[in-house]
């Protein structure tokens, strides 16, 4: 890979040893995959939750810290392992505790913005159409690179940090334009699509598309950015999927045409049994769960609102816990609107800054997960401790209160 | 025994030695390997219930999480990792995993890349290799 000679200092450990630490990392990436050269990014979004991180990932961060890195671009950050707010009253061991406030404190360090959320893009990192980042975090970059219009590769722990500390990134994948165009399409054949169906919709298309970017076609015009974000995530979870063009949505493609750059491609229709199917591979068991967990990725303050809506009088049965996931600052909304009293009174809990899948599940004691989220359920599932019971919003909140 | 080596692209050079370990499906430590044991958990596995301890490690393709590099250096902070990693398709995680692992720990792991399945397949599971990175090419030892 070309490195101009500001870029060759730095390797050379003459800007510190932090930024030649990260251009060890994004230089040997760069040669693996056959990068042209470094270019400049917007903005970046990396991972410091513990439970994937371990002691490992806390000594990546110290050693960027402690080593003078400071992060040379708006640097967002996934949900912690923990309520960072909250996390006492959720059960969570001090010492678990202490090791995720470990790598926040790194990350503080570094200078990132504060707002541990997977889904940066609703609460606090804004890129425009065509901007370069580095994201982590697989279902916020098919969001970026498909409704955004923005271009990010999936970029793995450890070169997320290297490429906020440098502001540049490897030019490969997507941010070329020659792996953006559609090489495959599905179309929607079912009318009205429920919470679920997007999800499912998402997990169908991640894992029959392969390593070829796809379109999807036939979303109704009511479709909203939340269940595409959902969608986006479904389709991450179950493949290498980077991007979905969703004609007249996608920057740049208005048709299926432009989305395929004018070629004609093989198209799969979605039908009510392939949903069916999916559903029927996440689910593993029958039984009343121990905990439901909604918001993988964060419910945004909308998505709070319709479930305090579903919630209003009802009550959580015996033995059963529900939390909702979301970001500090939706949370402050619900807070602020009312939307969290009601939807505690029913004895579920909102929780922020973490999220399921990250979160120590297994030590809490939990055993039998119910979720709509596909991506949680793939997760949860390939672990093989907890069953995992995968549904609507609606047949759950019918299932689990009275 | 350069006749029988099998040609790649060494991305993160060195040499090291260690008994074959063969997975034909995607692989990831994600989720996936018990990084205080080594031990392969992910259910999804061909090689679930094998140790990837010292191992020469073959897989053709990377999955799942992007957090699998962490996973994998934290096999190597408790001395668990394998030997060596050897794919088909370049697995980005294999090779910033091994980065840091030398950065941070000081251990070389060598990644070779380019390998197919179809040719590995042919290996012994068990067999004595040695990985030698800088020469991209894995070789049975003797």
């Amino acid at each position: 890979m070309y490195l101009d000679p500001s870029q060759e200092k730095l390797l050379r450990g003459e800007g510190g040893e932090a930024s030649q630490f990260a251009m060890e990392v994004v230089t040997k990436v760069g040669d693996a995959v056959g990068a042209e050269s470094l270019v400049p990014i917007k903005s970046a979004h990396v991972l410091a939750h513990y439970s994937s991180l371990h002691d490992a990932g806390i000594d990546v961060l110290e050693r960027f810290a402690s080593s003078g890195g400071k992060f040379a671009v708006p640097t967002s950050v996934d949900p912690a392992s923990i309520d960072l707010q909250n996390w006492r009253s959720f059960g969570i061991p001090e010492e678990y505790a202490r090791k995720q406030l470990r790598l926040c404190d790194a990350y503080a360090k570094l200078g990132g913005m504060r707002c541990w959320s997977c889904v940066q893009y609703q609460v606090c990192n804004f890129p425009k159409q065509g901007e370069n980042v580095a994201w982590a975090e697989s279902s916020a970059v098919v969001f970026a690179n498909s409704v955004i219009g923005c271009r990010s590769n999936k970029i793995t722990a450890g070169m997320d940090v290297a490429c906020a500390v440098l502001g540049l990134t490897p030019k490969f994948g997507m941010l070329n334009d020659e792996n953006r165009v559609a090489r495959m399409s599905f179309k929607l054949g079912i009318t009205a699509p429920s919470d679920l169906d997007y999800r499912s919709v998402g997990f169908f298309v991640g894992r029959n598309s392969g390593s070829r970017v796809p379109a999807l076609q036939g979303l109704p015009p009511s479709v909203t950015s939340d269940e595409i974000k959902h969608l986006s995530a479904g389709a991450a979870a179950a493949g290498p999927v980077t991007m979905v063009h969703f004609p007249g949505i996608t920057p740049g493609s208005r048709t299926l045409l432009d989305a395929t750059g004018g070629q004609s491609v093989e198209e799969i229709e979605i039908t009510r049994s392939d949903l069916a199917e999916i559903e029927a591979d996440l689910n593993q068991t029958s039984e009343l769960p121990d905990l439901v967990a909604l918001g993988v990725p964060h419910l945004s303050v909308n998505e709070l609102g319709l479930l305090a809506k579903m919630l209003e009088g009802r009550k959580l049965k015996n033995g059963v816990k529900m939390y909702a996931y979301t970001s500090s600052q939706a949370y402050d909304l619900a807070e602020r609107t009312g939307i969290r009293s009601t939807i505690e009174a029913s004895g579920a809990r909102l929780t922020h800054s973490t999220d399921a899948e990250i979160s120590p599940l297994k030590l809490l004691g939990f055993n039998v997960v119910m979720t709509n989220s596909a991506k949680l359920a793939e997760i949860v599932s390939s672990e093989g401790e907890i069953k995992i019971r995968y549904a609507s919003q609606r047949q759950i909140v019918e299932e689990v209160t009275s | 025994m350069t006749n029988s080596a099998l040609k790649g692209k060494g991305l993160i050079g060195g040499t090291a030695s260690g008994s074959a370990l063969l997975s034909l499906r995607a692989f990831t430590f994600a989720h996936g390997v018990n990084p205080a044991t080594g031990e392969v958990t992910d259910v999804r596995s061909d090689i679930r219930g094998s140790n990837v301890r010292g191992r020469v490690l073959f897989y053709p393709f990377g999955k799942g999480s992007t957090t699998a590099s962490t996973w994998f250096l934290e096999t190597v902070r408790l001395g668990n990792h394998p030997a060596a990693i050897v794919t088909e398709a370049v697995d980005l995680s294999a090779v910033i995993g091994s980065v840091m692992a030398r950065l941070i720990y000081g251990k070389a792991i060598p990644v070779i890349s380019g390998i197919s399945r179809g040719a590995y397949s042919k290996m012994e599971n068990g067999a004595d290799l040695v990985a030698d990175a800088d020469r991209g090419e894995v070789s049975v030892e003797g």
